[in-house]
């Protein structure tokens, strides 16, 4: 199943899946893996996804104001 | 005479490792010798290695039917064996390009690309050199520069893979 919630979060940010998966410290591969649902992440990737995402979104909003 | 040749192996296996070494150094973008890979690599690397393990197994099992059997083959010994290592690495660096694992985070492709170039030109001049001289097969039996041909088989393999691969991901993306 594709996961497109990370897909949409990440298009969110304006981040390529090479942005992403340096962020994360994984290859591109692995980001295109668990975005297509051929790769189910360990507890601490999802951490770090999740992290990436949010401290870009925090970034996102300061530069709002 | 054969101590001497011995002697010589091994110091010529020595600056291979020192060679090797430098280039890794140059090859992987923190100058590190050792690749990193992440947890997804990690587990498909693992399962290549053990295809690679099963193979080698199938080919040393293989090769003792043979010496039981007293079937002789064009071939030393030596080089025999050396191929079971390379039938090893070829596997573990096929199923790794296929599954996209081959090239770690710490990798320079490019660089290394000029290595991999570097590699197959040296095995390549040592094979055309013996050929050229008549000495790629003495007496019937392969000369030690089989050991380079098949250098050069792995190379041609693992470089065929790559292109189908490539091939293969420019097709899902259009």
């Amino acid at each position: 199943m594709k996961n497109l919630r990370l897909k949409s979060a990440r298009a969110a940010m304006d981040l390529s899946q090479e942005d992403l998966a340096k962020l994360c410290n994984v290859s591109r591969q692995t980001i295109s893996a668990v975005e297509k649902g051929d790769y189910n992440p360990t507890i601490n990737l999802c951490i770090s996804i999740c992290k990436a995402l949010l401290y870009n979104l925090q970034n996102h909003s300061y530069s709002l104001y | 005479m054969f101590f001497y040749r011995s002697i010589g192996l091994l110091c010529g296996i020595l600056v291979g490792v020192v060679l090797c070494v430098v280039f890794f150094r140059y090859a992987n973008t923190d100058k590190k010798i050792k690749t990193n890979y992440d947890e997804r690599q990690e587990g498909i690397r693992n399962k290549a290695y053990k295809y690679a393990f099963y193979t080698v197994l199938f080919y040393e099992a293989l090769l003792l039917f043979l010496g039981v059997g007293d079937i002789k083959l064009p071939i030393p010994s030596y080089a025999l064996n050396f191929f079971g290592i390379i039938l090893g690495c070829t596997v573990l660096g096929v199923y790794c390009v296929f599954k996209d694992v081959f090239w770690g985070m710490n990798n320079n492709k490019k660089r290394y690309f000029i290595v991999f170039t570097l590699c197959i030109l040296l095995n390549l001049f040592s094979v055309i050199g013996s050929i050229i001289s008549g000495m790629f097969i003495v007496d019937g039996v392969m000369s030690f520069a089989a050991v380079n041909f098949m250098v050069l088989f792995m190379f041609a393999i693992l470089s065929i893979a790559m292109i189908i691969k490539a091939v293969k991901d420019k097709g899902e993306e259009t």
